[in-house]
């Protein structure tokens, strides 16, 4: 709809018209931020683009094939599903068209995907198996359910009650109990009582990220009734993925704000960085490691929180009432590095695409699934980027960019280590 | 397959499976509009394509052979940089190959004799990046610093830092040019040597061949490989700061510098730019246009809007704000030494220094030009010239007249009367037109307005930037030169008898103007049957 | 009627000829290029007589060698083809001097004694190459790209738009000259560049192969407030150049040129021989002079920027230097050489480059400037093979905006009337040429035999070039024989 109402429901492709018809193909989204841009290398930050080459895979291209499939004049193909579907959502394209420009570039893709599935096209048959394990199995591994829990070590206090509930999610509950652990060692560590959910299911981000918004609906429903049972003021995540689907896509999905949960989506860098600061929580036995920080793209620019919107649209394109645009400006960039400086012993270096430039690890929303090469190249070009700096580990905050890039470092033999922050934070800790 | 398929299979050869293809979905993503530069103007509606092909070469080789392939089997084809451009740099005819070069993105930069190599792949603000990093600078041009540098070097190329070194096309030294025919052209030390250090050419100078005052737009060949010349800067860091949309290059103020200065009038503006050019001082000097005031005080197009509905005839009339750089190349005694002379000079002519912002979001990296789309949806500089600063007022206030005649469709601008700003210390003066529209809306008066300036130009007998591909060759042909449209179509069928390179450019706009029923009661020249 | 006579019809009787010995002063010049004998000469007044003798040369295939001044060095204006010489002094005209735009519009017979002297009363002044010869034409040295000696200046060439008669006879203005109604207009033009195509570099460097330039505008620039002439005795070239990499990029100074001893004798010297002789034996190896300059605002403060930029430099960075206002042992040299790189040399006094034996044979080239002293080596080293004597060849470096490439220019002094003398010149410079360019020199400006050489080894150049050509010049009636035509 290019005048008349509209809203920035991802359910009606028509919504995004305006945004898909006003792309203007200076590839913001593509290029790091040109006030930051480094020279020849690591110039850019759209790794479908970078990957793939032809116009097509970055947004500029994504824009106007959008408008073909909205006005009827582009027929599925594999390689209509593989230019929707061979991107990680990272946002990089959305904050970059930010920049100068107000178009809703993610919404624009996240609606196209939903229309995909809603045509019957979408997703990829890797996503609707994993799919079926979530809605089978509560856990996108399909591993069982019951086992959700075993990660819990005796050490370790859980609450009954308390205000703060962590929400551990499919990675840290099977494939990365480091995390898990290190994350309810610190809350203890710091005297912040936590409890968990009576029963957890998966957040369903790669439902809601490859466009089955049916399913994904309606465990956001479920999951964000569950937790408003439980009293808990505060829902703790050391899962950026995770973070982003509470924070953002519920409330999309809801159609309410961010605000209007009920309770809190907090990071476990943000609340570690407060208590660091209030001295709740001290950093004492040194991490020697020479290491850098990547900004998980769900915690840094795709965080902004939601407020959902209608009104009209007129001339010049001016919407009414007036709309805050999320452009990635409140993003969680600065806590994870204060924290890590905070750390006796680590010396952070920065890469060159840091913050709202980073470059994606290139896992997340069904990428990793549906396009493992592309995963694994994306990864490997960002450990290549560490190893510029001379870092010699990277920390995320985030399961699936810590696996992507230990899979791709073991097959690649790259000498990098890998961590969460939690197992850093941890360690400075306990030692 | 919408070229042949023998020509596919050749071309496929060349650069491998990897880096061709015809499939509907990637060649859509070439579309070149709606949105854009020229967004959802006639232009743009009738006479592009989306290609029928697409191919990425690597190497001046492949593109050679590339383009033989094309004429063997007369495939038409259309170089790519970046597609920035707008509807100018996409495809015209059906079953068009594209050739992306976006591959071609090799730099080296040699910093004592102040140059950069690079490859059409390569963007302004990498390269700018790379100068500043050694010292150096380049002008990045108002397109952009995500312009592909080769590409606005050969077709546009200058900013308020073009006012001490002028001209881009006196920035271009070693080239390597691709004939339509498919043979090449290297220019300047490269035509000898394996040494890009040097433009002039051997004897007569064939950079003639690269440009006009503007560009060809890719009908006249393809350049693969240019030398550029780098600029002497100074020494500290311009630190970049902030988080999206908020970015920023913090300047080294004892170094770096842009002052706002409010004047009394147009003239004392000119006046002022005079005599600093006259001390050969600075390193920019602009009148800013007003709208862009309100662009970089609002944080969304509704709040440009609130903030330009206040604006009117009166405010604009009475707007003067003259934009100086300074740049202490040398030392800070030497930026101390023109900030005194500067200051002498405003205060001399009734000026007033305005607190400005120590940082610089536009210039040096340009990464505000994407936002000259922010208050409407479409955009185009219309015109854009360099002259003298005597030739520059006049055309803006005629300019501003036609203006309101076509307003609407035009965002409404109270009569501004364009962008001028001093080049080449003074020799040169240039103004520059801006105009906005709501591509959403019937947008025939905008095409209608792009052809009256010309006419007008010629009316009036004012140079601009709208010749060549940019307007009707056969109007702008016989009011310049006279003729220079004899050897431009000339030229090009030497080098491109079959016209398969970006036809119909040069004679696009002459049969957009015949294609488009909202145009042709315009047409009131002669010219022969197209081809 | 005869082509002779519709000739003498256009230009008027007193302004043609036929007579031998007229025809013979434009046979040759400077240069050790073979004479060429033209058929006649015709001298117009106007650019449309100028268009009608192109117009019944183009019909007739009749060879056309323009000519702006009756002083060359470099054999352009020989005709190799015969036909008829363009002589354009008479169009000698100063159109106009724009002096809030910095411009000036002349004809292409201005002379730079003229020019210069026009200019001066307005407080202004042209960019020279190092003391051109004052009859000649100012138009023709920018178009012919001599390079010039400041080296601050961005944005290069002074060049701006032009006028000129195609080879087909069209009468044509390139750039923001191309408006109807030219200079009636509110374009000055300052822009040289278009319209459509950048005619203007087709022209430049062309040695009248591809149209006749009548007028130009040209950028000038204001005559300073103060000078202050620096000179640094050079006993290591090289790094004197590194010294100049340095220092030419912190925009510092107006002129900067080396010189080598013989060549500063020659522009030096007042009392000839004895001054030359004696100035040769006892200058440095290489002089740099760097001339500082200030306009009219706070031009002391000015100065004393710039000369505490150098101490800085030379303090820490090279010792070695010694940049004085005088040059030791040779009191007032300051005084002598400002006017010679202000003004075009003195018409009263032999010019400097036949002062010394009469004749000179120039090689020049770009490069980079670090290579300059190879290049400096291998022209000793062919003078040694020739027994020429070093002292006889003069040399000069002109660095080219802030040091990016130089100029590397040998002149080769030789008594022209001595036959041995001038086949020995003509055999040395063969063979310094060859030699010079197989290690890099890069000769942009292919004067009588160098175009041979060069368009031999650039034949993607040279093909590109002749199809232009062909373009502009089917008949190829425009000084035939010269570049690669």
């Amino acid at each position: 709809m290019l005048k008349g109402k509209v809203s920035l429901d991802v359910t009606n492709l028509d919504n995004f018209e305006y945004d898909m018809s006003k792309c203007i193909k200076c590839k913001g989204c593509y290029w790091v931020d040109h006030i930051y841009m480094s020279g020849v290398n690591f110039s850019t930050r759209c790794p479908s683009a970078t990957r793939y080459l032809f116009d097509s895979y970055g947004a500029y291209g994504k824009m106007r094939i959008g408008m073909a499939v909205l006005e009827g004049r582009m027929e599925y193909s594999d390689e209509l599903l593989k230019t929707l579907y061979a991107c990680t959502l990272c946002g990089a394209c959305d904050v970059g068209c930010k920049r100068n420009l107000d178009l809703e570039i993610e919404l624009s893709l996240e609606a196209l995907r939903i229309k995909a599935v809603k045509d019957g096209k979408g997703p990829m048959p890797e996503h609707k198996k994993v799919a079926k394990k979530i809605i089978g199995q509560h856990n996108r591994f399909g591993s069982p359910h019951e086992n959700r829990n075993k990660w819990l070590t005796k050490d370790i206090k859980v609450a009954e009650r308390a205000d703060v509930l962590y929400f551990v999610g499919c990675s840290a509950a099977y494939t990365n109990p480091e995390i898990a652990r290190a994350t309810a060692k610190i809350l203890n560590a710091a005297g912040t009582p936590f409890m968990l959910m009576p029963d957890e299911w998966c957040c369903g981000n790669m439902l809601y990220s490859v466009g089955m918004i049916d399913e994904a609906r309606k465990l956001a429903g479920r999951n964000v009734e569950e937790i408003r049972k439980t009293g808990a003021k505060t829902l703790l995540l050391s899962c950026a993925e995770g973070y982003r689907t509470w924070k953002v896509d519920y409330p999309k999905m809801l159609n309410i704000s961010t605000d209007d949960l009920g309770f809190k989506v907090v990071h476990l860098t943000e609340l570690v960085d407060e208590l660091i600061k209030k001295e709740a929580l001290k950093l004492t036995k040194p991490v020697d490691l020479r290491l850098t920080y990547h900004d998980s793209c769900s915690l840094s620019r795709l965080s902004d929180p939601w407020t959902p919107w209608k009104g009209e649209r007129g001339k010049w394109g001016m919407v009414s009432p007036g709309l805050e645009r999320r452009r990635g400006s409140s993003g969680v960039y600065q806590p994870p590095r204060d924290i890590l400086n905070a750390i006796p012993g680590v010396e952070l270096v920065e890469m060159v695409r840091m913050k709202e430039n980073a470059f994606c690890c290139g896992a997340g929303r069904g990428t990793q699934e549906a396009f493992p090469d592309f995963a694994a190249w994306a990864a490997e070009q960002r450990l290549f980027e560490a190893r510029t700096v001379g870092a010699e580990a990277i920390v995320a905050t985030c399961p699936w960019c810590k696996d992507n890039f230990i899979r791709v470092a073991k097959e690649t033999g790259e000498n990098m280590k890998v961590y969460d922050i939690s197992e850093l934070i941890l360690a400075s800790i306990e030692g | 397959m919408a070229i042949s398929k023998e020509a596919y299979k050749v071309m496929e050869a060349i650069v491998g499976g990897e880096y061709i293809s015809s499939d509907p979905v990637v060649c859509e993503g070439y579309r070149s509009g709606p949105g854009g530069y020229e967004a959802g103007l006639g232009y743009e509606r009738v006479m592009t394509k989306i290609p029928g092909c697409v191919i990425m070469p690597l190497t001046t080789e492949e593109v050679q052979k590339i383009v033989r392939v094309c004429n063997r089997y007369k495939v038409p084809y259309v170089p790519y940089s970046t597609g920035w451009y707008g509807p100018r740099s996409h495809c015209h005819v059906e079953d068009e190959l594209l050739i992306d070069l976006k591959r071609m993105d090799d730099f080296e930069i040699d910093e004592k004799h102040l140059y950069a190599v690079v490859g059409s792949g390569v963007i302004y603000s990498q390269l700018q990046e790379e100068a500043m990093k050694r010292g150096m600078y380049i002008i990045v041009g108002g397109g952009g610093s995500q312009c592909s540098a080769i590409a606005n070097m050969i077709g546009d190329g200058w900013s308020p830092l073009s006012y001490r070194i002028g001209l881009p096309h006196r920035r271009i030294l070693g080239t390597e040019l691709v004939l339509p025919d498919g043979e090449l052209v290297e220019m300047g030390s490269l035509a000898l040597q394996d040494d890009p250090f040097w433009g002039d050419g051997l004897g007569p100078d064939l950079r003639g061949l690269l440009r006009g005052f503007t560009g060809h737009r890719g009908c006249m060949g393809i350049v693969t490989k240019m030398a550029i010349k780098l600029m002497p800067f100074q020494p500290e860091k311009l630190e970049p700061t902030g988080i999206s949309p908020h970015t920023s290059l913090q300047l080294p103020v004892n170094r770096v510098k842009w002052i706002n200065f409010t004047m009394p009038s147009k003239e004392s503006m000119k006046k002022a730019m005079f005599e600093m050019a006259r001390a050969e001082i600075g390193a920019g000097a602009t009148k800013v246009p007003i709208f862009w005031r309100a662009i970089a005080k609002a944080s969304c197009k509704e709040e440009y809007w609130d903030i330009w509905s206040k604006e009117s005839e009166e405010t604009i009339r009475d707007f003067h704000l003259l934009r100086v750089l300074l740049v202490g190349f040398g030392s800070e005694e030497q930026m101390e030494y023109e900030e005194r002379v500067l200051n002498d000079i405003i205060t001399e002519i009734g000026g007033e220094a305005r607190r400005t912002r120590p940082s610089d979001e536009s210039w040096f990296k340009n990464a505000d030009s994407a936002g000259m789309w922010l208050m409407c949806g479409g955009y185009v500089s219309v015109d854009y010239v360099i002259e003298t600063l005597e030739h520059a007022l006049p055309h803006g206030e005629n300019y501003a007249e036609l203006k309101k005649k076509f307003t609407p469709p035009l965002m409404p601008d109270y009569g501004d009367p364009g962008w001028f700003q001093s080049f080449e210390l003074g020799h040169q003066g240039y103004s520059e037109f801006l105009v906005y529209w709501d591509p959403d809306e019937n947008t025939d008066g905008v095409d209608q307005f792009y052809l009256e300036t010309s006419k007008e130009n010629i009316r009036k007998r004012f140079y601009t930037s709208l010749l060549g591909p940019h307007q009707p060759l056969y109007l702008t042909g016989p009011a310049y030169g006279p003729n220079y449209h004899k050897w431009m179509l000339a030229i090009k069928d030497e080098f491109d008898p079959s016209f398969i390179c970006h036809p119909p450019v040069p004679l696009a706009h002459d049969e957009f103007v015949e294609k488009a029923e909202w145009m042709r009661p315009m047409k009131d020249w002669d010219s022969p049957k197209l081809p | 009627m005869t082509v002779k006579t519709k000739l003498r019809d256009i230009v008027g009787p007193d302004n043609f000829s036929d007579n031998p010995e007229v025809l013979n002063k434009y046979s040759k010049d400077f240069s050790l290029v073979p004479t060429g004998v033209p058929n006649y000469v015709v001298k117009p007044k106007t650019v449309e007589e100028v268009q009608k003798v192109v117009q019944l040369a183009n019909k007739n295939r009749l060879p056309v060698v323009p000519t702006s001044s009756l002083v060359h060095f470099n054999g352009a204006a020989i005709p190799k083809q015969g036909g008829v010489i363009v002589d354009l002094t008479r169009m000698n005209r100063i159109l106009e001097i724009d002096e809030f735009n910095r411009r000036v519009r002349m004809e292409v017979g201005v002379t730079w004694e003229q020019a210069a002297k026009a200019l001066a009363k307005k407080g202004f002044r042209l960019m020279m190459p190092l003391s051109p010869h004052p009859m000649r034409s100012v138009v023709i040295d920018h178009l012919e790209r001599e390079v010039i000696t400041n080296t601050v200046y961005d944005y290069g060439e002074p060049l701006q738009s032009m006028e000129v008669v195609w080879p087909t006879g069209e009468i044509f203005r390139t750039g923001s000259a191309s408006v109807a109604g030219y200079p009636d207009s509110p374009s000055k033009g300052a822009n040289p560049s278009g319209p459509g195509l950048d005619f203007y570099r087709l022209l430049q460097g062309a040695q009248g192969t591809m149209g006749i330039v009548t007028w130009a505008n040209l950028k000038i620039e204001y005559l300073p407030t103060i000078d202050r002439v620096l000179f640094a005795p050079v006993e290591d070239l090289g790094y004197t150049i590194d010294f100049l990499h340095r220092i030419l990029r912190l925009r510092v100074g107006q002129e900067c040129l080396l010189l080598d001893n013989t060549d500063l004798a020659a522009l030096a010297a007042e009392n000839w021989p004895e001054d030359f002789e004696e100035l040769r034996a006892t200058l440095p190896p290489w002089t740099l002079i760097l001339v500082l300059s200030a306009m009219a605002r706070r031009p002391e403060e000015k100065l004393k920027y710039e000369e505490n930029i150098l101490k800085e430099v030379i303090k820490n960075e090279f010792s070695e230097i010694h940049l004085e206002q005088n040059l030791p042992g040779f009191p007032g040299m300051g005084r002598k050489l400002l006017p010679l790189l202000r003004q075009p040399w003195p018409r009263k006094t032999p010019y400097w480059k036949n002062r010394c034996l009469g004749g000179c044979q120039s090689i020049f080239f770009i490069t980079r400037p670090a290579m300059a002293p190879q290049f400096v080596d291998i022209m000793e080293a062919i003078a040694a093979q020739y027994g020429y004597s070093v002292d006889d060849i003069g040399g000069y470096i002109q660095p080219i905006e802030h040091n990016r490439a130089c100029q590397v220019q040998f002149d080769i002094f030789y008594d022209p009337t001595g036959e041995v003398d001038v086949e020995l010149v003509r055999s040395l410079y063969r063979d310094a040429i060859s030699a010079l360019a197989s290690e890099g020199a890069l000769f942009t400006r292919p004067y009588g035999e160098l175009a041979d050489m060069v368009y031999e080894s650039a034949t993607g150049y040279a093909t590109a070039l002749r199809r232009v050509k062909k373009v502009f010049d089917p008949n190829n009636i425009m000084n035939p024989g010269t570049l690669c035509y």
